[in-house]
């Protein structure tokens, strides 16, 4: 099968699998197979922001003012960060976009991709202004051992899923050698590293993001690096959403309904799965370790950052219907709901900061001179 | 099904429902310990299961929920309902 970029056939796409079934060929969402992904874009959309809206002249202040090994802790989570949305700028696009055949769901991986690009640009916003050479941080993600080890398990699969892709569209299905190399592109293998893929793209948003956001907002519990994470809360909101999207697709796919190989492939794959979850549980511990080698900071150290990987770990893997891996434990960082909560909630703008209200409008400089016209 | 909608909640007490927004706010105010993330219905971390009666939607639930399941922040009772909360602890 090669990939084709407008399908001229005349087949309904409410009949087609979410994957591997024929190309997309008109962009329609009038009739839809799965609704919710047009809800999600919908969502999605609505959720739109920039990083230039949010003022960080404060974070530059408060950044100087860190001892050392909080500053250590501060930028390795922001590499950390900078790395993942990198590789979600990207992958789900290159990834699923040549095999997705249903249109809500191909543009739902547009949308979804799009807005980590925002992602990216946030980092650069937020470096460039802490910080006075900008590649000082950036030169050094792909050089930090810690960081390039968590590289290689976040994009193994997604690389190993392309390269599949690409001999399938290609040569066609089937076992055959390519430079030396034997490639199983059989629709049932591709099915199976597609599972794999969507699995591990889910731990990477469902656990490894939210350890991350745990260290953004641990900073703005004690007021420092206020404006920082007022754009993790926005990035935290758009990964809640990616999330969803992926525990749909799994769920749908281990049901059997869209396409009956996956009902089969989730239970031959289910040890892997919970590997996968397993592993990247040990990783995230490790790296907690690793951020806060240097000292902790108030309020947070790696015991507790591990309990939280714990805790979230457990959360994700019921999401999908799988047993629990670790101790049934309560949120460890219960303050990290109050991050967490969406704009939908009833409150009036004026008595409560909410990040679709404010943006751009705030000077945040104030003096004594300010207060000049006021009398006790 | 008349009157004020009775909630009743699996391990915890029986209340009647204040008409909050959302079935969410009114455990909150019953100081039921029900968890929650982005109260939008996009987390998923507010699933219950609905053990008898029916509530009706307050916003858009974007998570997949099995038959029996419904998200606290998303929908209010229509009459008596009994709920079980998943234990943490």
């Amino acid at each position: 099968m090669s990939y084709s970029t407008f399908s001229t056939s005349n087949h309904d796409a409410t009949r087609e699998p979410m994957f591997l079934g024929r190309s997309v060929n008109v962009a329609r969402y009038d009739k839809q197979k799965y609704p919710i992904f047009e809800k999600l874009i919908e969502k999605q959309l609505s959720f739109f922001w920039r990083p230039e809206e949010v003022d960080l002249s404060t974070d530059r202040k408060d950044f100087m003012a860190l001892p050392e090994h909080e500053q250590h802790i501060f930028l390795s989570n922001l590499k950390y960060q900078t790395l993942l949305d990198s590789v979600q700028g990207r992958s789900p696009n290159v990834a699923f976009l040549p095999i997705v055949s249903i249109p809500e769901l191909e543009t739902w991986f547009e949308t979804w991709a799009f807005s980590e690009t925002i992602h990216s640009r946030s980092y650069t916003h937020i470096i460039r202004n802490i910080v006075t050479e900008p590649s000082k941080v950036f030169d050094t993600i792909v050089t930090n051992p810690e960081i390039v080890e968590r590289a290689e398990s976040v994009t193994r699969l997604y690389d190993e899923l392309i390269e599949l892709v690409n001999v399938y569209t290609i040569h066609g299905e089937g076992k055959l050698t390519v430079d030396g190399k034997e490639i199983d592109a059989t629709l049932y293998n591709i099915k199976t590293k597609l599972y794999l893929t969507l699995v591990s793209v889910n731990v990477l948003e469902a656990i490894r993001f939210y350890v991350s956001f745990a260290c953004s907002f641990a900073f703005a519990e004690r007021a420092v690096m206020e404006g920082n994470a007022k754009i993790i809360r926005l990035i935290a909101r758009d990964e809640a959403l990616h999330l969803t999207g992926t525990q749909h697709m799994i769920n749908i796919m281990a049901s059997g309904a869209d396409d009956p190989d996956f009902k089969q492939i989730a239970i031959e794959q289910k040890e892997e799965v919970i590997k996968l979850f397993r592993d990247a549980a040990e990783q995230e511990k490790s790296w907690a370790e690793y951020l806060f080698s240097h000292g902790s900071m108030i309020g947070l150290n790696a015991r507790i950052l591990g309990d939280y990987v714990e805790y979230i770990t457990n959360v994700r893997m019921k999401a999908l219907g799988l047993e629990e891996i670790f101790e049934n434990r309560a949120n460890p960082l219960p303050w990290m709901n109050s991050w967490l909560v969406s704009d939908n909630v009833q409150v009036a703008p004026q008595e409560s900061e909410i990040s679709s209200y404010l943006v751009g409008q705030i000077d945040n400089e104030v003096g004594d001179e300010d207060f000049e016209g006021f009398d006790l | 099904m008349s009157g004020i909608p009775r909630i009743k909640v699996s391990n915890h007490h029986t209340f009647y429902y204040q008409y909050e927004f959302s079935l969410l706010d009114a455990l909150e105010a019953q100081h039921i310990p029900a968890t929650y993330n982005c109260r939008g219905g996009y987390c998923g971390c507010c699933k219950v299961r609905l053990l008898d009666g029916e509530v009706e939607p307050v916003q858009d639930a974007l998570v997949d929920c099995a038959e029996d399941e419904v998200l606290t922040c998303c929908c209010r009772p229509k009459g008596h309902i009994e709920i079980e909360i998943p234990e943490e602890e």
